[in-house]
């Protein structure tokens, strides 16, 4: 007879090591089943980009918080506040800048316009071609690589237990306990917590659960480390780039361009025919990058929904088993809804409300 | 809408040879290689400034090769650097004239094998190069790696290196092979089946014995010494685990050191593709999984030469040719070719044994970790130490991808084509799994480092497909 | 390390380059790698994180430790071959 957890999360990202840490610290005997290792899908392979200027206007408390929470972690995740600019090149992106700054800022980010003279003055490298640009002192990055050694530190000292490697293939219920079937045996626990990124359709299927899940690409690059060339991070009034040169001298180039694969197929690749606009982009904003090399471009899996909000609470009709994931700006928010989802989990009333997975319609099959 | 039938990486005996075949049976073929010349790095052709050196057997067989390369009617694009390629087949790569994109239905991957390393304290010193690099200087600049040099490591690429120093008037201080002597002879059996390479190995023996160069078998690096280069290296006594024993040590006098542990079948562009990859010792390490016309997992990607699995310059023809039947037969061109198929397998399988023997003389035992010392540099290019390695094996990285995450290791520019094998022997000895468990790194473009100038080219602003933003 | 390490005398044209302002000659067609190796110029560059000296490794285009700029970019001295007036700089 395996040990009874308290609580059983699968997926070891940031979501749902966030949501193990305070149900552990809450008193819940917690596990944290990973198929691959810690932080390996999207919350280690992500730019690292922290900036309210690309959150959602509905999502800004929580980003905020979660800035709150990256900052707390400092140099453990390679955290930096460095401001962030924001560049519209023509008319058309400047007026999409003004529209979704003003609604930004009246949600509670610190982000003002700035006059490309002063860009200039920040950013002297930067394409002088810029008319419209906006700037927000909380911006910065954190490295998204050490997220699964941030958390594997975390988890360790609350006591929750990690099986990484451990893909579960099966979930019954039997005594009012969810047993999850894994190749190196079943997993026995009160309450289940799914937060398994973008296989969170496929792991909702073995509860029943016909999740509107889709998984977007996202590519990311990186050159190799070169001479100093911007201090803060960069995006574009379309969200398309973010860029920000790390203390070593290395480039991370991003922005959400789309590469092809799918979780089912259980890989993805980088498109060539999406990666040169994305790198002329980035050339054309920092046009001192001719002297750098790439040396890898990846991709990862962002999950989403229909409405592009999150789905973070109870499971439709499954006691004691929970939802988190598909949120947008994931790894800026997910220490922060994450925790929320542990009190959630502890019965406690979150700080913030979270997002009712019911709110699509789903059956659970074997109802 | 494809450019050709099929598209070979790699000009080296292997992809020369598939090129050769597929066009006598009448596909249109590309043949794309970063060298300025065909031949690959066993024919390699002479710098162009080097016009009467000694011809030896090896120029004169890339000599043939390039001229029915270039008589084949495949279309060779040299000095093109391959640097993504998407499954269909899309081959990216950038040449002289810039950016070059080609299409075809097969793809024959024959991009041969790269050096494995096992790194020793010194070992980023100026003037210790790779054992395969030697062999570039010398045979494709008539350049002598050093004026009094130690070759150290494993395999066969030792006594070649070796003799061909002596050979142009250079002096070899020592030969230090980590395995023992006992390893030679328990691969003779497989080494008698080609008694031609077994002379020719003899022969390379046999000048060194006669210039007095000591070999020390059973012996590995322990320190190279110098501050602006090699000024000398501290050598000692190995166990057959390879783990050094005893304190016998010898310091020797040398201004240059060539070092490498056998070879790895270079698998980027199959790991990139997806393919299946299936972890053979006798093979040199990961290999592509194949069916019996050399064909991977994914449909219409072939391989052939040591990226196949090193097999050595002898049996690497005959995989191409083997390969290209295999094209022909799912392009449903060429008729019955199975006969055919069949000899070319059966030649190529003899032929294979003797390099498959080599390659495993090579490898190194999970004992050889030890040969690496705490404060030795593993990954060069982010100049990080065994110590910082283990500590991060230590706080739970478990994968090459966890111990690039926390460290950077294998993220500069050589993309852990250098460190990779060296990163996974030190988490091997960590957790006591074998090298199979530690598993593959993942494979992503560029395959090499390419200028983002090189990428991007000229271009317009307001032409680039920007797609409509985020929601709000 | 003194002298040349080229083997024999029978080489083509030579041209000239300079590295890091260096006056230096090479035979026409050589790679840059290969030019410098033989001539003694080893170290190619410091690195930044021991400050030790580096020069090429596997001249194969793999290692990059090789890497010299040429008109401000980044180049593998293993795979340029050399020309006359050819101006190249370490990687600082």
């Amino acid at each position: 007879m395996s040990a009874l957890y308290d609580l059983a999360v699968i997926g070891g990202g940031i979501l749902g090591s966030a949501a193990a840490c305070r149900a552990a610290e809450g008193g819940m005997r917690t596990i944290v089943v990973e198929q691959q290792t810690l932080g390996s899908g999207a919350s280690g392979v992500n730019a690292g980009t922290l900036s309210l200027q690309i959150k959602r206007v509905k999502l800004m408390p929580y980003a905020i918080k979660g800035h709150e929470l990256w900052e707390r972690a400092g140099e453990r995740v390679g955290f930096h506040k460095t401001g962030g600019i924001t560049l519209a090149f023509n008319q058309r992106e400047a007026e999409l800048l003004h529209e979704r700054m003003a609604l930004k800022r009246e949600a509670g980010a610190p982000i003002e316009l700035i006059t490309p003279a002063r860009v200039a003055e920040l950013e002297p490298n930067l394409s002088r071609q810029v008319v419209a640009a906006s700037w927000c002192a909380e911006d910065g990055y954190a490295n998204a690589s050490l997220s699964g050694a941030y958390y594997r530190t975390l988890l360790d000292t609350v006591g929750v237990d990690i099986r990484e490697r451990t893909p579960v293939t099966a979930i019954d219920r039997s005594g009012g306990a969810f047993e999850l079937a894994t190749p190196t045996g079943t997993i026995r626990a009160t309450r289940l917590l799914l937060a398994c990124g973008a296989w969170l359709k496929a792991a909702g299927a073995l509860l029943g659960l016909d999740l509107p899940v889709r998984a977007r690409v996202n590519t990311v690059s990186v050159t190799e480390r070169g001479p100093a060339l911007v201090g803060t991070v960069i995006g574009h009034a379309t969200g398309l780039l973010t860029l920000k040169q790390k203390p070593n001298g290395s480039v991370l180039i991003g922005g959400g361009w789309q590469g092809t694969g799918s979780p089912d197929e259980g890989r993805s690749w980088v498109d060539p025919t999406t990666l040169l606009p994305n790198l002329r982009l980035a050339m054309f904003a920092v046009p001192g990058l001719d002297r750098f090399r790439v040396v890898r471009s990846w991709t990862g899996f962002e999950a989403n929904v229909p409405d592009f909000y999150p789905l973070a609470g109870a499971a439709p009709g499954i006691d004691n088993a929970f939802l988190l994931g598909c949120v947008r700006g994931g790894y800026t928010i997910g220490p922060y809804i994450g925790t929320l989802m542990g009190d959630l989990i502890l019965g406690h009333e979150p700080e913030l409300p979270l997002f009712d997975p019911g709110r699509f319609v789903t059956t659970a099959a074997a109802a | 809408m494809s450019d050709y039938d099929l598209i070979v990486l790699g000009a080296g005996p292997a992809g020369a040879a598939a090129a050769i075949k597929a066009r006598s049976l009448g596909l249109s073929v590309a043949v794309i290689d970063e060298a300025p010349a065909a031949g690959g790095q066993v024919y390699r052709a002479p710098s162009p400034a080097l016009t009467a050196t000694q011809p030896d057997a090896d120029r004169e067989k890339g000599d043939a090769l390039r001229a029915k390369l270039a008589a084949s009617g495949a279309v060779l694009y040299a000095n093109h650097r391959v640097w993504s390629l998407t499954s269909g087949f899309s081959v990216i790569a950038i040449g002289p004239d810039g950016p070059l994109t080609l299409e075809a239905p097969s793809l024959i991957v024959a991009a041969g094998a790269i050096e494995r390393h096992i790194p020793v304290t010194g070992w980023t010193l100026p003037g210790v190069i790779g054992l395969a690099g030697a062999t570039v200087l010398l045979k494709a600049h008539g350049v002598l790696p050093g004026r009094r040099v130690v070759v150290a490591g494993s395999g066969p690429l030792l006594l070649l290196v070796a003799s061909k120093i002596v050979a142009a008037g250079g002096e070899v201080a020592a030969v230090v092979d980590a395995a023992p002597h006992t390893g030679w002879l328990a691969r003779a059996g497989a080494m008698l089946a080609r008694p031609d390479l077994m002379a020719k190995g003899a022969g390379w023996l046999l000048a060194l014995l006669k210039a007095r160069v000591p070999i020390h078998s059973g012996a590995a690096i322990r320190t190279i010494h110098g501050t602006d280069g090699v000024e000398a290296v501290t050598i000692g006594p190995v166990d057959r685990d390879w783990r050094p024993v005893g304190d016998a040590e010898r310091t020797i006098a040398a201004d240059a050191v060539c070092l490498g542990f056998g070879l790895l079948p270079a698998t980027e562009v199959t790991r990139l593709l997806g393919a299946e990859h299936r972890y053979e010792p006798e093979l040199g390490g990961w290999v592509p999984a194949v069916d019996a016309s050399l064909q991977t997992s994914v449909p219409g990607l072939f391989v052939a030469g040591d990226g196949a699995g090193v097999r050595g310059a002898d049996a690497a023809p005959l995989s191409g040719e083997l390969a290209a039947l295999g094209v022909i037969s799912r392009l449903g061109r060429g008729g019955d070719l199975a006969r055919e198929a069949t000899k070319i397998a059966t030649d190529w399988h003899r032929s294979s044994r003797f390099g498959a023997a080599m390659s495993a003389l090579a490898m190194p035992p999970p004992g050889a970790a030890a040969m690496i010392a705490a404060e030795t540099t593993v990954c060069r290019c982010e100049g990080l130490s065994r110590a910082k390695l283990d500590a991060a094996i230590a706080a739970g990285a478990r994968t090459l991808a966890d111990l690039k995450a926390t460290t950077r290791c294998g993220m500069g520019p050589c993309g852990g084509r250098v460190c990779g094998e060296a990163a996974a022997m030190l988490i091997g000895a960590a957790t006591g799994w074998d090298r199979a468990t530690v598993g593959q790194p993942s494979a992503r473009p560029p395959l090499r480092p390419v200028p983002l100038a090189a990428i991007t080219g000229a271009f317009d602003y307001d032409n680039l497909p920007i797609p409509a933003p985020a929601p709000l | 390390m003194a002298g040349d390490l080229r083997i024999g005398s029978a080489w083509a044209r030579t041209v000239s380059f300079r590295f890091d302002g260096e006056l230096l000659t090479a035979r026409e067609g050589e790679t840059l790698a290969a030019a410098l190796y033989a001539q003694g110029r080893r170290t190619l560059r410091m690195s930044r994180d021991d400050s030790g000296p580096r020069g090429a490794f596997c001249f194969m285009g793999v290692c990059q430790e090789c890497v010299v700029s040429i008109d401000g970019r980044l180049t593998e001295a293993c795979r340029t071959p050399v020309h006359n007036g050819l101006v190249v700089e370490s990687v600082r």
